[in-house]
């Protein structure tokens, strides 16, 4: 069907994550369900469709669908690479299409990536240790290099930070999209070392006579607080220095995120669109969802902390609750819970309780009853607080969550909120959102006031 | 009463007014005076120990029928504007209900402290109520029936508005006779156990702590403030749960005088004068005149059926009981309802379960110990606590249910029976009180079968509450294999150490 003339265009979707990893071939596509038979088990990964990519040509020569596996036959991780589509929206029409090689000329369609490292920068302050790769503007089907190049870093040296690809349209895989692949995950090194070669490095990249990224320190426990620095602070591989600081490998990795844009001309009008990109950690736990998720962030931002009941029936925030319930069993069965309550102050581990104690001088002491904190228990405690909401249950347990203004509270109390024993980007203890909370008191401030059987005679006060 | 129970206060009760004699012989005007000599066969130490029982039996009661009032409250049956009153009711009663569950662990607290067994009973029906607040009735929350709750909780010189109405409605409740305030029982431990020369030191043992309920492992975070303001934070003066561990005669007495006045006290003032907790008869209270400020035929609560109780069988034929209940007689409804009478059998079953998961908890140590290693303690903590939201889901479900076949729930709804099993004893040896767990389970696993292919089936909520409920048990009962399997080996290696020697 002919359609009219093309007046917007969108990259979809907006953000897309990849993760690192070093087998050619990425990771299929895969569904994660909860098995409605067995409702506290593990979720279930399920096969989806998987376009296969030949990479010499650009064209997707098929789809797939078989079991995922994570990791290849040499042992190495798979990366997640994945596509990202081009969207229109034609005059006179409200609907967005994915766009065809038949709604506009391939030829014509331009993108350009650019994606960046900048984690030493953000600590050493200096511009030249910023890693970045930009393809430049580009409309063919190459399987693009994306060359992390840094002004410190030797000379002729670079990062691969992963690839960029226009996938070509076929008659059978006719819709516009690039994949982006991410890098391999590995760890590169600087050209002066402390000792020996060093086997966790794959290449010496950092010229440590232009930068001071190789043996650059921070304090440790600043007091006050650097604003500039992570919390907490030197959470990069290095040594103990002197004076309570920490000293730097000078090791880089090949995360990054950037921006993908794309252009295109219809009508004489020049169109353009563009899209995130990042590149982060393999999910070890593919089947298991944290507590609070950046999916949970970016519906806070982008639809407020106050959830509109309106907008939601009670089965739908009864299922958000029961959701975090089963994220927070999820969570339970990756830690060792009696470890992260401090109950063994021989080894201490990075635990909240010693984070408590680092930070603050607060007691290093057990955060739970430590008879109750044993993973099994703790996991049967969420499962059973699970079971109840699925009868209908509205949450009951809006109490025990902590509130946002509540991270510092390290009072016994404080510290036995929930979610608890975690430790949240600002070093604290971990919320959920706002808008999470909102919607576990929502679920509890309304009752279904159905009746738990249609009566022969019905009753309006029941329906 | 039981008359086992009964039979020990007669010695101290007025022969001419055995209903309200108990009360009148512990109180006197201005205070409360013990009596000159305990029963016949007590010594003061086993007096202490059976009001201590009394005491128990009484929490325990209260709490179950406060729970029931609560689930009987449902804010769809009432117009737009009063919801959120309903809701708020009912979250506050159920506050005070997780309070009375407070002061019944306190006083197993205080019964080891004192070395005695402890007592998880309860009254059941038939019932009296010689030294009982009142007739223990599960019943839909009526003004009346609040007044009763108000009437149990309310300081003795308690006698501005609305005491004679409230006072009145709850004497009319109870069949006529005045309820018995839990002040009066409390006054009595609290005398008896501060006496020196009554009660010696030695009666106080203080390396049963091991063996208590410490607020950490059961407080759940329960402090002040932190219930009774769940959805709207307008009512955050409620009191802390009180579960204590206690080493002597000091804090034994100071455990029970804060619950007597987390029941009827003042509360908390802060230095404005604002009151910074509001005891149990405040917040009944306070329900009441709201209450009264809509209206006094307001009626916000489910019609739930009265002292509803399931028979071993399910009668086949359709028994229509359509006659009004006579308030003066303590009646009970037996559920009839096919569907309703099995999930009434799965919410009596797990309510035993929760008092065996209590009582066992308090059988082995650890309260205080630090761990990185399972215990049994906190499996059992936990259980127990997963069976409180098994009941609160279980009742859900019952008071949508109807009472009798072909019956409408909307009329009369089944509710939860909350009935007492014929023991809550716990086999001696540890291994075999794992393997009373798992005949337990796998009671309610069967059960959990049957209502899964009743004809009709139950809604698909029910359904997907009876999977997650069988795998919970299934887990439960891999881990009490487990269990078993451990002590089993303790004891042949016990055995094999006593062969040694």
């Amino acid at each position: 069907m002919k359609r009219g003339e093309l007046v917007e265009i969108r990259l979809l979707p907006p953000l897309v994550v990849a993760r690192l990893g070093a087998s050619d071939v990425p990771v299929d596509n895969y569904d994660v369900i909860v098995d409605p038979e067995h409702p506290l088990a593990f979720r279930t990964i399920r096969p989806a469709p998987t376009f296969i990519v030949d990479t010499d040509t650009g064209a997707i020569t098929g789809v797939v669908e078989r079991e995922p596996t994570f990791k290849d036959e040499q042992n190495r991780v798979r990366p997640v690479a994945p596509f990202i589509e081009l969207w229109g929206r034609f005059d006179g029409g409200d609907d967005w299409v994915h766009l065809t090689a038949d709604d506009v000329d391939a030829d014509a369609v331009r993108w350009r990536v650019h994606v960046g490292n900048v984690k030493v920068t953000r600590r050493t302050g200096d511009p030249d240790d910023r890693i970045e790769a930009d393809t430049g503007w580009f409309s063919t089907h190459d399987r693009l290099s994306l060359r992390g190049e840094c002004a410190n870093f030797v000379a002729g040296k670079s990062i691969p930070l992963g690839y960029a690809q226009f996938i070509r349209p076929t008659a059978d895989f006719p819709h516009l999209r690039l994949r982006f692949t991410p890098g391999s995950g590995n760890v590169y090194g600087s050209n002066r070392v402390t000792s020996g070669p060093d086997p966790n490095i794959v290449d010496q990249v950092y010229d440590a006579n232009k930068g001071r990224w190789f043996g650059y320190s921070e304090p440790t426990s600043p007091i006050p607080p650097i604003p500039a620095f992570t919390n907490p602070g030197a959470i990069y591989a290095g040594n103990d220095g002197p004076n309570n600081s920490w000293v730097s490998f000078g090791y880089l990795d090949d995360a990054c995120d950037g921006i993908i844009d794309v252009e295109l001309t219809a009508g004489g009008r020049t169109l353009g669109a563009f899209a995130r990109v990042g590149a982060g950690a393999p999910a070890f736990a593919p089947d298991t969802f944290p507590i609070r998720t950046a999916a949970d962030e970016l519906e806070q931002i982008l639809l407020g902390p106050d959830v509109d009941p309106a907008d939601y029936s009670v089965e739908e925030l009864q299922q958000d609750a029961e959701e975090i319930l089963r994220r927070a069993f999820e969570t339970v069965r990756l830690m060792n819970t009696a470890y992260m309550n401090g109950n063994d102050p021989r080894n201490i581990a990075s635990t909240m309780s010693r984070q408590d104690n680092g930070d603050t001088g607060r007691a290093f002491q057990p955060i739970m009853a430590p008879t109750l904190v044993d993973t099994l228990a703790v996991l049967n405690l969420h499962q059973g607080v699970f079971t109840t909401l699925r009868s209908g249950a509205p949450p009951w347990f809006v109490t025990v969550l902590r509130e946002f203004n509540e991270i510092g509270d390290l009072t016994d109390l404080g510290r036995r909120k929930m979610p608890g024993m975690m430790r949240n980007a600002d070093a604290r203890y971990l919320v959920l959102t706002r808008r999470q909370r909102d919607k576990i008191r929502l679920a509890a401030n309304r009752t279904n006031g159905s009746s738990a059987r249609a009566t022969q005679t019905g009753d309006p006060a029941d329906e | 009463m039981r008359p086992k129970f009964a039979r020990q206060l007669q010695s101290i009760v007025e022969p001419t007014s055995p209903r309200r004699g108990a009360a009148e012989a512990l109180k006197a005007p201005g205070g409360f005076v013990l009596p000159a000599q305990p029963p016949p066969e007590l010594s003061w130490q086993q007096y202490a120990v059976f009001l201590l029982y009394v005491a128990a039996e009484i929490e325990h009661a209260l709490l179950v029928q406060y729970l029931f009032a609560a689930y009987t409250l449902d804010e769809s049956v009432v117009d737009e504007e009063h919801r959120p009153d309903v809701r708020r009711w009912q979250e506050i009663i159920l506050g005070i209900a997780k309070e009375e569950m407070g002061h019944f662990i306190s006083v197993q607290n205080v019964l080891r402290l004192v070395a005695a067994p402890l007592n998880l009973e309860r009254e059941d029906y038939p019932f009296d109520s010689e030294f009982y607040p009142f007739d223990f009735t599960l019943e839909k929350l009526t003004r009346g029936s609040l007044s009763k709750y108000i009437y149990v909780e309310m300081p003795a010189d308690w006698t501005t508005p609305p005491a004679e109405e409230v006072k009145a409605l709850a004497r009319e409740a109870n069949h006529g006779e005045s309820p018995n305030r839990v002040g009066d029982l409390y006054a009595a431990m609290i005398a008896l156990l501060s006496d020196t020369t009554r009660i010696p030191d030695d009666f106080f043992v203080a390396d049963t702590t091991g063996m208590q309920a410490s607020f950490a492992e059961w407080g759940r975070n329960y402090k002040s403030g932190a219930r009774g303001n769940l959805l709207t934070r307008d009512h955050p003066k409620t009191p802390e749960l009180i579960i204590e561990i206690v080493d002597s005669r000091d804090s034994a007495v100071s455990l029970l005088e804060q619950i007597a006045e987390q029941g009827e006290g003042v509360g908390a003032v802060h230095l404005t004068g604002e009151a910074l907790e509001l005891s149990h008869f405040r917040r009944f209270l306070d329900i009441f005149n709201e209450w009264s400020a809509i209206g006094a035929d307001f009626d916000p609560s489910r019609n739930v059926a009265t002292n509803p109780i399931v028979d071993a069988d399910l009668p086949e034929a359709a028994e229509r009981d359509d006659e009004e209940p006579d308030p003066c007689d303590p009646v009970t409804s037996t559920i009839t309802d096919p569907e309703a009478f099995y999930w009434a059998h799965l919410q009596n079953l797990r309510y035993r379960m929760l008092l065996v998961d209590l009582g066992h908890a308090f059988h082995l140590d650890g309260a205080l110990g630090s761990t990185t290693e399972v215990t049994a303690r906190g499996e059992i903590i936990t259980w127990t606590f997963t069976e409180m939201y098994n009941l609160r889901a279980l009742a859900g479900i019952l008071v949508r249910l109807p009472l009798e076949r072909g019956g409408d729930a909307s009329k009369r709804a089944a509710g939860p029976p909350f009935q007492m099993p014929y023991t809550l004893e716990l086999p001696n040896r540890e291994v075999d009180r794992w393997r009373w767990h798992r005949e337990l389970l796998r009671t309610s696993i069967a059960l959990i079968g049957t209502i899964e292919t009743l004809d009709p089936p139950p809604e698909p909520r029910g359904l997907a509450y009876l999977k997650a409920l069988r795998e919970s048990d299934e887990r439960a009962l891999e881990m009490i294999e487990k269990m078993i399997v451990a002590e089993q080996t303790k004891l042949s290696a016990r055995k094999a150490a006593k062969g040694a020697v």
